[in-house]
């Protein structure tokens, strides 16, 4: 009998409670973590690898290695989501307009990072081990991995912060494409290491021909996908299909992948854009719904993120080829991307700021890392992984401030809007109209016929001799005055005013205002300041108006960038 | 919705009061009762506050006081006769006040409020229906001034 109850403990603690605790304790810390850092304006991504090192493998080791394992098709998941998302801003024509400086740019910064901590890791191995092909294969397998450059911890970052702009496209374009120049390098490096230090397996042409199939079939089975999805959401309008044809549709691109042995996140990738550009309005909403929904995904990914990461295994040879792993991929990269805008002459926003933008590391870079263990076990695997997982430490906490301060400084912070997110963030005092007169409840209504033919609105605030709000009068009610005319001197603005069922402050948000309109069914709310001060009355159609206004206002600032 | 038809037997009185307020009040509370609106205090507030705002005497010794109110379902008009008249109502010519019809309606009798209103302007510009309410000498006189115009 104590033994059946200890196994039903055991398992329940093990499998099934662990694990959903697990999220759950995830989700809130990761969260949590995140309000923190942005309280000091560090990016909310900070905090959620902050949480995953507490709760993980350097810290109280909440979450044990099966666990993380148990975790890494949800990891998959939130990859091809990042994938999917990020194709979805590659729109053709974007790409016409800056095709040529993504490429100038894109081999800059990739080539002369993997340049630099090619040298500096291999200078120091050398004196590290005096050993020439170790030395070498160190250069040789960090270097290709620092090209890569993470699209999760740089997108978050963006679209935490709005961002909009020449700057912010030429770095969705490099982020999600410099992961291929990482790949291409690395299996062509590996294979140097693998003549190096006697184990290859194949030749250079059967690694070249390996790579070409996982990047040809991914982009064939992502194209295809994308197609194919595009067709089924144009049949297919309603929102609930809309979105779970679309994760269904990414989950099985990512599970055909895995199985193929292909990369899964070009994959997803390309299901993403070729969406976009067959079917730009339909898609547009599935990328809304999803960015909606993927904020949990992305924080438990990043909390899980941190919580892979060991930096207890680091020794003393091993931080000193982090630190010049590090020193050579960010003075690379910045030298780089400077030296790619230049050349190809974008815009100065571009050449002054990308180069602070390409700074995160993750999901690749651990992938490589993972393989390169695989492939050389014991010597030098284990150390790329350390090296890389210590680097990815610093670079993830250290990055996205620099993206932050960049998409800032280039004045592409905030353009990226939805009228959503316009109607939270705009207040009712913003948009009420200072210069609506406010009529005396003793008015008569031939006055009040007269101030409503010099005016726009469609309602005014009635207010008393005191000046405190008493009513409202609409066209609508006015209108009903019409058909006794005889009687505009005798009825006053008092005897047809409606009393409104709700009023807002000024700092109210527009949200909220347009709330309480829906839900007493009325087209306008009455703007009353503390002091029982009447500022105005904001109508449905006039918030229709501001919202338009600013978003139009938004992308043509945008649109000014570049 | 008809101007004499919304008027309620009850609520036709043959006034003695001397003052507006006296008499505006006595008229409410009697369409009060008729009405059946409870809280009568804020009814009579409500009819002296539209009084503050401006004078319903609209000249030719003729009132009409009207407003909407929450406890009142079905337009309801009352009608008071003061022979002596009545000083001081403010209307707009300052001649003394001897007809007062009262409109009552509920708040969102918008459209019925306007249309009774000018239904009883119209049928006070008539010389011979002011002649014959002010001639009259108890409230039957009154009541037939009305139900007789009826059947012209």
């Amino acid at each position: 009998m104590s033994e059946f109850i200890t196994g039903i403990v055991k398992n329940i603690s093990l499998l099934h409670l662990n694990v959903l605790l697990l999220l759950g304790l995830a989700l809130f810390g990761g969260t949590i973590g995140g309000r923190l850092f942005q309280r000091f304006k560090i990016p909310q991504v900070v905090g959620y690898i902050v949480i995953g090192l507490a709760i993980g493998q350097t810290g109280i080791h909440l979450i044990g290695t099966d666990s993380l394992k148990a975790f890494d098709p949800f990891n998959s998941f939130a990859l091809g989501l990042i994938g999917f998302m990020i194709g979805g801003e590659l729109k053709l024509g974007t790409l016409k307009k800056y095709g040529k400086q993504f490429l100038a740019i894109l081999f800059m910064e990739a080539l002369t990072a993997a340049v630099f901590v090619g040298i500096l890791a291999a200078v120091a191995g050398y004196f590290l081990f005096h050993n020439i092909p170790l030395a070498v294969s160190f250069g040789l397998l960090l270097g290709s991995i620092s090209a890569a450059t993470a699209a999760a911890g740089t997108t978050d970052v963006l679209w935490e912060y709005k961002a909009r702009g020449p700057l912010t496209t030429t770095l969705l374009g490099i982020v999600a494409l410099d992961d291929i120049v990482a790949l291409v390098l690395f299996a062509i490096t590996a294979n140097i290491c693998g003549v190096l230090l006697g184990r290859s397996s194949g030749g250079v042409g059967v690694e070249l021909a390996k790579l070409g199939y996982e990047v040809g079939v991914a982009a064939v089975l992502g194209g295809l996908a994308g197609f194919g999805l595009a067709k089924l959401l144009k049949k297919f309008k309603d929102e609930d299909k809309t979105l779970t044809f679309s994760i269904g549709g990414i989950l099985f691109v990512l599970g055909v992948s895995v199985a193929l042995g292909v990369d899964m996140i070009l994959a997803s990738m390309l299901i993403g854009v070729i969406m976009t550009n067959v079917a730009p309005r339909r898609s547009q909403e599935v990328f809304s719904m999803l960015e909606r929904m993927s904020s949990p995904i992305f924080v438990l990914f990043f909390v899980l993120v941190g919580a892979k990461l060991d930096l207890s295994q680091l020794s003393l040879p091993l931080i000193i080829l982090a630190a010049a792993y590090l020193v050579g991929r960010t003075g690379g990269k910045i030298l780089g991307a400077r030296l790619g805008g230049k050349m190809s002459r974008a815009l100065s926003s571009v050449t002054k700021y990308l180069p602070l933008c390409l700074f995160s590391q993750s999901g690749v870079a651990f992938g490589l890392a993972i393989i390169a263990s695989q492939r050389f076990p014991n010597e030098i695997g284990n150390a790329v992984i350390i090296i890389i997982t210590a680097t990815t430490f610093v670079v993830q906490l250290a990055g996205p401030p620099f993206i932050k301060h960049a998409v800032i400084k280039a004045n592409e912070a905030g353009l990226n809007v939805t009228e959503e997110d316009l109607l939270k963030t705009s207040t009712a005092g913003e948009i009420v109209d200072p210069a609506l007169p406010s009529i005396d409840a003793n008015m008569s209504i031939k006055r009040v016929l007269n101030v409503f033919s010099s005016h726009d609105a469609f309602c005014y605030p009635v207010v008393d001799p005191g000046k405190k709000l008493v009513g409202v009068l609409t066209i609508e009610t006015l209108k009903e005055t019409f058909m006794a005319q005889e009687l505009s001197d005798l009825l006053l603005a008092h005897d047809i005013m409606e009393t409104p069922p709700a009023t807002c402050g000024p700092e109210s948000t527009l949200a909220e205002a347009e709330e309480k309109m829906r839900h007493f069914r009325v087209e306008y709310i009455p703007v009353v300041d503390g002091g029982g001060a009447v500022k105005g009355v904001i109508e449905q159609r006039g918030i229709g108006k501001a919202i338009s206004r600013k978003m139009i206002e938004l992308q043509e600032r945008a649109a000014a960038l570049g | 919705m008809d101007f004499i038809s919304s008027i309620d037997r009850q609520c036709i009185l043959l006034l003695t009061e001397k003052t507006k307020n006296e008499a505006l009040i006595k008229m409410t509370e009697a369409a009060a009762r008729a009405g059946g609106v409870t809280d009568r205090e804020r009814l009579v507030k409500d009819i002296l506050y539209r009084e503050q705002l401006m004078s319903t005497g609209i000249g030719l010794g003729i009132a009409v006081p009207h407003v909407r109110f929450d406890q009142i379902k079905k337009p309801l008009i009352a009608v008071g006769v003061q022979p002596a008249g009545i000083q001081g109502y403010g209307s707009i010519d300052d001649v003394p006040i001897k007809i007062i019809v009262m409109i009552l309606v509920g708040s969102n009798q918008h459209k019925e409020h306007i249309r009774l209103l000018s239904q009883a302007v119209s049928f006070l510009k008539s010389d011979h229906v002011i002649a014959r309410l002010v001639a009259a000498r108890s409230a039957d006189d009154v009541c037939a001034v009305f139900t007789e115009s009826r059947h012209e």
